[in-house]
Formats: C-alpha cells, structure tokens, sequence
C-alpha cells in the first residue's frame, strides 16, 4: 500500500503532505500528555515493531501468504494517537533507508496507514469489544474484524486517491500524467484485492496476537484512554458529508445499479420484470438530486445531508426504545 | 545472522524452502541492504563528499521536479543523470540499475501495462491486438509514469544510499526538525536491526529443529505466536531502555548530536540543483507548448 512517488500528481502530494502537518503536531502534543518522558523510547518501539511486523509472511490460503501493516494492532496496545506517530516514523524510515514508498507521497501515505487505519481500526475496536472487562472471544473478533474494515477503508482511500489523479492531470489528448486508472477502477481494484486478501491476513494477524497476548500478557490489552472518541467519529462524519460532491465527478452509474434507461441504452432492452418492478417505488429524492435545486454539487451534499439526519434519527430512536426496554425490567424489580 | 549462513537442503531433488526459511533469507537480505548503506556511504565518491543537508534538500528538490516533468524525453534524461551521479559516486550503475527497476521500476512497469491498452486509455491504435490492441495515448502514458517513478526513485534512493543514518539525522536536526522526531528516529534504527535479527533467529531456529514444512494452519499459528512475542519483547525493550535513560539522567528533554558546520562552498551543490531543476521544468514548460 506504499504509495511510491511519481503516482500522485503534485495536486494531490502537496494538499497531503500540508494537511499531514498539523495532524502530526496533534498526535504529537497527545502522546506528550499520555506518556510524558516515555514517548521516545515507545515511539522508538513502536515504530520498530510497526516495521517488524511486515517482515513475517503469514500463510493464507493455499501457499499463498501476505504481510499485515498491523497499525490497528498498534492501536490497540498503544492508543490511536500513538500508533499514528509510530507507524508514521516506520513510512519515513521505509522511505528514506529502503525506498520503499516516495518522499513527496509521505503526506499520502502517513494519512493512508498511519491515520486512517489506526482511527478506523481502534474506534471500531471500541465498539465491539466494549468495555474493558470483555471475555477475549469478544476482544479477538472485535480486533479481527476492526483490523479487517480499517485496511479495506485505507485501500479505498488509496484507490480515491489514484482516481483522481486522471481527472486532475493530463495532457490535451487524454493522456493521464500520473496513476492512469479512473476512479471506476482505481477503487475497485484496490478494495477487491483487500477484500479478498489482504484484509484476511490483517485479521488473522491481528485477531492471533490480540488471543496470544490475551493468554499471556492480558495487562497490554487494557483499553487505552480517549480522548472524546464520539467527538472525533462525529467531526469524521462531517467531513465525509462534506466530501460527498467529489462523487459527482465520477463518470457512469455504479456497475449494477443501473436504470431502465441506462439498460436499455447499453443492451438494447430491458428485462420485462425490472422494467415492470420498476415503477413501483417511486424515491422522494430520486438519484440523489432535490428536485428544488438546479446545482448538481449542491444537490448531491443536500441529500447526504437528508440521508444522514435521516439514519442518524432513526439509529438513535431504535437506540432509545432499546434502552427503555432494557430498563424497564429493573425498575420493575425495584418497584 | 544473514541469509548467505543458510545451508541448502542436501541430497535429492532440491526441496521449496519452507515458510520460516524464506522469512529469514528476506529479513536477512534487508539486514544486508541496512549494512550496504553504511559501506556504500563510507566510499570515496561525488556525492559521499556532499554536505548531508543539502542532500535533504536535494532529495525533495529532485522528487518535486520529476513530478512535475510532463515529456519522456526529460525523465529519461533525469534517469541517465542517476545512473552517471552513480558511476561518479562510486556505485556500480548495473547493481543501481537493478536496484531501482528491481523494485519501484518493475512495480511501474506492472501496474501500468494494462492502461496502454485501448480498454483503459482510449485513443490511435498503435498495434493492433484485439481487444487488447495498445494506443498511442496509453503508451505514452505508461512510459511516462515509469520513467518518472525511476527517476524519482533512483535519485532518492541513491542520496540517502550515499549518507550514513548518522548523517542523515545530523542533517534532519540541522534543518530545524523538532529533536524529539530524530531522537525517536535513532532510536527506531537501532530497534529495527535489533528487533529483525530476533525475528530472523526465530524462523532459523524453527528451520533448523523441523523436518516437515507444516500445515498452513500450524504456520499461522507459529506466526502469530511470534508476532505476539515480538509486541511483548518491544515493549519491555522500550521500559528498558527508558530505565536506561532515567538512570542516565534523563529528565525529558532531548538533546541531538551537535550540528556539523561544513565549508560553506558545500552549497554549490545545491545551487547547482537548482539550476538544474528550474532548466528541466522550463524547458519542459516549452516543449509542451
């Protein structure tokens, strides 16, 4: 998933490696309250573990093996924040000893897999296995499965990031500068491989330590403190809101998602079910577009919005139900 | 430990290497590139005689100007300076060359293959293969993302090949980088070649002590476990090492190593870049007119 340089063109690196900045000044001033004096040497480990651990192959599936990034891993044992300096410092260092990713792609990468995968993968921990007192079995599937989504998120951010690059840069006759995939396959591409393998190995990976240590050393695995988690996953919502337009720019309908129309454009007709089934729901937003508003963009952000509050509502009514049910048994036993 | 000490399987038709037995030849060579640094930055050569900071600079300068060169001709010419810049510094250019096509060169070459096809980047057929039939356009494309991956490459891989890490940190705190980033930089070093040769000890005594290459599920498992015993050995490594420093006197603050001054003419070097750099990116700038 190093990104290597000369793939993303300087529109993209530059935006990166600025916004990198503050996110490490953040991280940095966090670690330096959690940890005081200690953070060098754990850092140091930190990242040499995070190095280290994309040494070991780890056996899949018919001979076949993969190396797991194991930043949710680190996460989990040492917090997001620490885990994003620590597998920052292990991408500098893979650059600038072993080439392996490129100095203007180190924003790029340090955001993919030291940000990303960290956040998505701890929070994610978080609220699966619970509190601190969860049996291991829950702890195991929790990581697993955190460790999984957090790698197939960064890969799409990556894939994104690839995307894009056609549409921003290339010459008058068509000709991409930089990674030529359009995101209609750059994405895909990049989440299939990690669906199919690469999550699996992070997984197993993280889900065996994770019981390894669970066994032996349970005391690591206490849940490390954050800082407002609710906070951060509800600015991380905002800004996905707000990024909703830039999929616009995408050309062509998701593959099988298609209308009557655009079927019977492609193969010249339309199955007699669809085109009977078709009419039977008629959506108050249709194709993500207020009717109201003549701006596509513009449009497209009003509907994440409607969507959002919608499921956000709905999510916390059945929460609500939920909580009165649970209580109602006790308070009927205190009655 | 390095992967030359690795006996071959005797008699008999020549086995697969087994899982652990793999991992540690590859740990090993990457201990080998590690020590290949320091030998290489110890030559007498071009770039070994340049001030350390202004080869940070160089390495950003040189990256930044290949992203934004748009005509193959400049890249490739870009490519060629790395290979003499090798040859003038004492590096073989054929084990240079192999060095960056073997990695970020044939990585290019693979991922962007398919998008010279008219399938991916449509435009004149330039040879006829079906479906499959390579346009203008994508070729095009394709030898211009290669050849500015090389370039890139071979010139950062070969400054920091020709600097020590010492150096590289000296120059990192020099050029204002908060201290407490290279002290935990130096640190990582030194727990990486550490923490590798455990990691390649551990798969050479599994080698050594097993007649049967197991089954994956069991090789996982051995995986993990180890996995697990490397998280608890950094950990406890690093309240070592953190007892170490407070016996030492360590109070929280982090002092780098001095900063070197060099001859001021050292700069020469970086003016010349930068000369170079302007004159790629306007001539460039021309030929795309």
């Amino acid at each position: 998933m190093h990104i290597p340089d000369g793939y993303l063109g300087p529109q993209t690196y530059v935006v990166l490696d600025v916004a990198i900045v503050p996110l490490w000044a953040i991280a940095a001033s966090k670690v330096k309250r959690t940890l005081k004096a200690k953070q060098v040497p754990l850092m140091a480990l930190g990242a040499a573990f995070s190095f280290v651990i994309m040494m070991f192959n780890i056996p899949v599936l018919g001979g076949s093996t993969g190396h797991a990034v194991g930043a949710t891993l680190i996460a989990i044992l040492l917090g997001p924040w620490a885990a994003a300096i620590s597998v920052s410092i292990a991408i500098v260092v893979q650059a600038l000893m072993f080439g392996d990713g490129g100095i203007t792609a180190l924003g790029a990468n340090a955001f993919n897999m030291a940000f990303v995968i960290p956040f998505v993968g701890y929070y994610l921990y978080r609220l699966l296995a619970g509190g601190s007192g969860a049996r291991l079995g829950r702890r195991m599937v929790a990581s697993g499965v955190a460790a999984y989504v957090a790698i197939v998120v960064s890969a799409i951010v990556t894939g994104f990031e690839f995307g894009l690059q056609p549409l921003l840069a290339h010459t008058a006759s068509g000709q991409p500068l930089y990674a030529p995939y359009p995101l209609k396959i750059a994405v895909p591409a990049m989440a299939i491989q990690h669906l199919l393998f690469f999550g699996w190995v992070e997984a197993f990976a993280t889900m065996g330590v994770v019981a390894a240590l669970g066994r032996s050393d349970s005391v690591l695995l206490e849940m490390k403190p954050a800082a407002r988690p609710l906070r951060w996953l509800w600015a991380a919502f905002a800004l996905l809101v707000m990024l909703t337009p830039i999929g616009v720019l995408a050309p062509g309908t998701a593959w099988g998602e298609w209308s009557a129309r655009e079927l019977r454009r492609t193969f010249g007709f339309v199955p007699a079910g669809l085109d009977r089934m078709g009419n039977v729901w008629r959506a108050a937003v249709p194709h993500y577009a207020p009717a109201f508003i003549k701006n596509p963009l513009v449009g497209y952000l009003v509907a994440a919005i409607l969507g959002s509050v919608l499921v956000v509502g709905i999510t916390w009514g059945i929460a609500k139900l939920l909580a009165h049910r649970d209580r109602t048994p006790e308070s009927k036993a205190g009655a | 430990m390095c992967d030359a000490d690795i006996a071959p399987i005797a008699g008999g038709r020549k086995a697969a290497p087994s899982l652990a037995r793999r991992t540690a030849e590859a740990i090993g060579r990457h201990i080998g590139e590690v020590l290949d640094n320091e030998e290489v930055a110890a030559r007498p050569g071009l770039l070994q005689r340049i001030d350390p900071r202004v080869k940070v600079l160089s390495i950003v300068l040189f990256s930044v100007t290949a992203s934004l060169l748009r005509s193959p001709w400049l890249l490739l010419a870009m490519v060629l300076a790395a290979l003499g810049l090798a040859a003038a510094s004492a590096v073989h250019p054929a084990s240079f060359a192999r060095k960056v096509w073997g990695s970020a060169g044939l990585l290019a070459v693979l991922l962007a293959a398919p998008a010279m096809t008219q399938l991916i980047t449509p435009g004149p057929v330039l040879v006829r293969l079906g479906p499959l039939s390579l346009t203008t356009t994508g070729v095009l494309g394709a030898v211009t993302l290669v050849l500015r991956v090389v370039a890139s490459a071979g010139i950062a891989l070969l400054i920091v090949w020709t600097m020590r890490w010492t150096d590289l940190l000296r120059a990192l705190s020099s050029l204002k980088v908060p201290d407490v980033v290279v002290a935990t930089l130096a640190m990582t070093q030194k727990q990486i070649v550490s923490l590798m040769r455990t990691v390649q000890q551990m798969h050479l005594a599994r080698e050594s002590r097993t007649l049967d290459v197991g089954t994956t599920a069991e090789n996982r498992k051995w995986v993990v476990g180890r996995m697990a015993f490397v998280v608890q050995k950094s950990i406890k490594t690093a309240d070592d090492v953190y007892d170490a420093m407070l016996s030492r006197g360590f109070t929280g603050a982090v002092r780098t190593i001095s900063r070197e001054r060099r001859p001021g003419g050292q700069w020469a070097w970086l003016i010349a870049a930068i000369v170079t750099c302007g004159a790629f990116v306007a001539v460039d700038r021309l030929v795309a007119r």
